[in-house]
């Protein structure tokens, strides 16, 4: 056999590291983080600092963007309130039923994995065009909802897209009906919980609802804190339902900070300033993120800490 | 050893798959090219001249299923006596348009010919996105000696050509003309408000279907009621609005409220229809739109849908009806196959071939002798569009095309839909005050627009 030459024999050796070949697997992956997430990332935090039309070079214009978003975009504050409304309202009735159903399909009967995968289906058309329009049509003043109250004598004239006061809760009901993910994830975590718990506190004479609020919910509280965060992330930047179901009508009472920023990137072309706007929400979104997580030494419970 | 091996392994992967990336511009577009592909932008412009000597034109548009097949025919009618040229189709609707063109420019992948709307004209002229074509006009590669001068000087921005438009249209009302039959109802071909409102009025109480034009209260309609007085939008160089008495807003208003008062107008979110062909049969009984459209109405609707010249208010001076230009092409400038693409202008609007396949799908011929060419071949939808068209050309009954936009124009129409909305909400009940409100802001972003420049 030739000696290798020195050229070789520091290439194999260099192939011959633990840490190179961890470098060479991960590879492919930090190249997509680079150039999908960090690349977009830091441009968009340029461009937010510029007027930027998309068809002419971006021009340096400093803070200009935040200060307008502030102090002279009224739609901005309009649709920041709607999304806190939206994230506010939606996420306490998300968790709460999906915990409920969750609670109802953990005893194990026949149909219980029926049940399972039915209430699942919404969530897994969850984002798509289709259900938003379903939605449409569901709820439109001939709708079957108006149709259906209208049997039970209710008043069913009601237009639920059309009417300010209605429509965001219209949408909401929408984002609750896809509670699928949270349920299943709840469900898991159910059936983690040691059967023993739940017998000694049977034989010490524990009724069901003492045992769901002196085992259950203590044990699902990591879980309930995990799909909190996911959430309120997703709320704050929902999207889909407003745009494909109401543009933000009526009124502006479904105008979500999500819609309002694609409005002035793709409809006025001002992509600059929907980057600060995209900014702006991370921000919002990092300070609620950090307020639940700092909290959650006051309410969650890890068994592992053995207080 | 067995680790070298798997890191060896995975960089041979890598290198594989970068490989991958790289050839399809190459392999991929001559083999499906006459199919419209989604990922034209891929094959972009490094593909401009191919192995085999030909010269790949991208090209764009935007419209409905009837537009997509028989503009997939006509294109490969071109690429078949053009035989150097290899034609990339991709096209989408009118929404999604406006998100796929403006991204394709900033990722430096403009197509070579592309749609172009009179609303957005200016803004990509003056943003140097759209090649000037003069001198293509006069050293007579695009022969434009057939259509009339006002028509060339359409598509022009600050006294250059930067457009050939497609065809001549008129704005008008389509409605359904089977459900007017069987109500014993009619509209004459030039109606006024008052008579539009009449039909509205009872064809809601006999089929529960509505207006959508009158509510609508958008800039586009609001332009059609101060066109009824000589008035444009905008004034001549687009430096403020065209109009300095708030009654005209107000009229358009008390109208709209009036609607919704007594039911026949349909109110925001009540819309049960997905798409504009749906909502003729699902909501409205008529529907504001252009007379190229009047068949693909029919196609997708199956309706006997008709149309005549848009209501004008009753003490209206001047006739608001105009010629305009249904659609562009432009050249992207930045395209390497200029030529190319002119060829596929001069195609469009001067050969025969073409509109034996196109027909008036994308309005009126604007050459004379298309025009003449075309029209006694056409099928009876084409036949009344020619006719409808010629009908508003009469001097009494449509006025010069309004002024170019300024670059606002987006943001000027969006503030119009708020103030409108809040007034048919009842959130601004002092109309007058309301509207002069309207004026002060959208003058100052007017304003501002023009600084910035």
């Amino acid at each position: 056999m030739k000696k290798k030459t020195g050229l070789r024999q520091k290439c194999f050796s260099l192939l011959d590291r633990d840490n190179v070949a961890g470098y060479v697997f991960t590879f492919p992956f930090i190249i997509g983080l680079i150039v999908f997430t960090a690349i977009p990332f830091f441009t968009s935090l340029y461009l937010s600092f510029t007027e930027y039309n998309v068809l002419s070079p971006a021009k340096w214009i400093g803070i200009q963007n935040y200060k307008e978003m502030f102090f002279e975009d009224k739609l901005f504050w309009t649709s920041f309130k709607v999304t806190f409304k939206f994230a506010f309202i939606q996420v306490p009735i998300k968790l709460t039923v999906s915990l409920l159903v969750a609670l109802v399909l953990a005893r194990a009967t026949r149909l219980t994995s029926f049940y399972r995968a039915a209430f699942y289906i919404p969530s897994l058309m969850g984002g798509s065009v289709a259900i938003a329009l379903l939605w449409k049509q569901l709820f439109s003043r001939n709708g079957v909802i108006n149709q259906i109250l209208g049997i039970f004598g209710l008043p069913s004239d009601t237009s639920w897209l059309g009417n300010p006061k209605t429509a965001l809760g219209t949408l909401i009901a929408l984002g609750v009906w896809q509670f699928g993910s949270s349920m299943l994830i709840f469900l898991a975590s159910i059936k983690n919980i040691p059967a023993s718990y739940h017998e000694a506190a049977i034989v010490d004479g524990a009724g069901p609802v003492r045992r769901f609020f002196s085992i259950t919910l203590p044990m699902l509280t990591p879980i309930i804190f995990f799909n909190l965060i996911n959430q309120v992330i997703g709320a704050f930047q929902a999207f889909n339902s407003s745009y494909l179901i109401t543009q933000g009508k009526p009124l502006n009472s479904t105008l979500y900070y999500g819609v309002h920023l694609y409005n002035k990137a793709f409809n006025q072309f001002r992509m600059g300033y929907g980057c600060a706007m995209a900014w702006f929400m991370l921000l919002i979104i990092a300070f609620f993120t950090a307020l639940i997580f700092r909290s959650s030494s006051a309410w969650v419970y890890y068994e592992s800490e053995g207080k | 050893m067995k680790k070298r091996f798997l890191s060896l392994l995975c960089a041979a992967v890598l290198c594989t798959m970068a490989g991958c990336g790289g050839t399809p511009s190459s392999s991929a577009a001559p083999s499906n090219s006459s199919t419209p592909s989604a990922n034209s932008s891929s094959a972009g412009k490094e593909a401009s001249a191919t192995s085999n000597g030909q010269t790949t034109l991208n090209i764009l548009w935007w419209g409905s299923q009837t537009r997509h097949d028989l503009t997939t025919k006509m294109l490969e009618k071109f690429q078949e006596l053009n035989p150097d040229i290899e034609v990339v189709m991709d096209y989408s609707d009118w929404g999604g348009y406006w998100t796929k063109l403006p991204a394709q420019v900033a990722g430096g992948q403009t197509p070579d010919v592309f749609q172009m709307d009179y609303a957005y004209l200016s803004q990509y002229a003056n943003n140097g996105v759209l090649a000037e074509l003069d001198s293509y006009i006069a050293d007579g590669s695009l022969n434009m000696s057939d259509v009339a001068e006002n028509i060339i000087k359409s598509g022009s921005v600050n006294g250059k050509v930067y457009a050939i438009s497609t065809g001549t249209n008129a704005p008008v009302m389509l409605y359904r003309n089977d459900i007017l039959e069987e109500l014993n109802l009619s509209l004459p071909m030039n109606p006024t408000m008052s008579e539009y409102t009449a039909v509205s009025k009872a064809v809601y109480e006999a089929t529960g279907l509505r207006d959508t034009f009158i509510v609508d209260c958008s800039d586009v309609i609001f332009r059609q009621h101060l066109r009824n007085y000589g008035l444009n939008l905008y004034n001549d160089d687009a430096t403020a609005l065209g109009f300095d008495d708030p009654k005209y807003l107000v009229n358009m208003w008390k109208l709209a409220l009036q609607a919704q008062e007594e039911g026949w107008g349909l109110m925001p979110g009540e819309g049960t229809a997905v798409s504009a062909f749906d909502s003729m049969v699902m909501d409205a009984w008529s529907r504001f739109q252009n007379s190229n459209e009047l068949q693909a109405y029919r196609d997708s609707t199956g309706k006997d849908i008709r149309m005549v010249m848009l209501p004008s208010m009753d003490d209206g001076t001047t006739p608001a009806t105009f010629l305009k230009p249904a659609m562009f092409w432009c050249v992207g400038a930045d395209s390497n196959v200029k030529d190319a693409a002119i060829r596929f202008i001069d195609f469009f609007t001067n050969s025969p071939e073409c509109f034996d396949i196109v027909g008036i799908e994308r309005a009126v011929p604007i050459s004379s002798k298309m025009r003449e060419y075309v029209t006694p071949s056409l099928d009876e939808v084409g036949k009344e569009v020619v006719q409808f068209i010629d009908y508003v050309s009469q001097p009494d009954k449509s006025s010069p095309l309004m002024n170019a936009d300024p670059e606002v124009h987006q943001t000027i129409g969006e503030l119009m839909s708020q103030y409108s909305e809040q007034v048919r909400y009842g959130e601004l009940t002092d109309l007058e005050a309301a509207a002069k409100q309207f004026m002060e802001e959208a003058n100052k972003i007017i304003a501002d627009g023009v600084k910035a420049e």
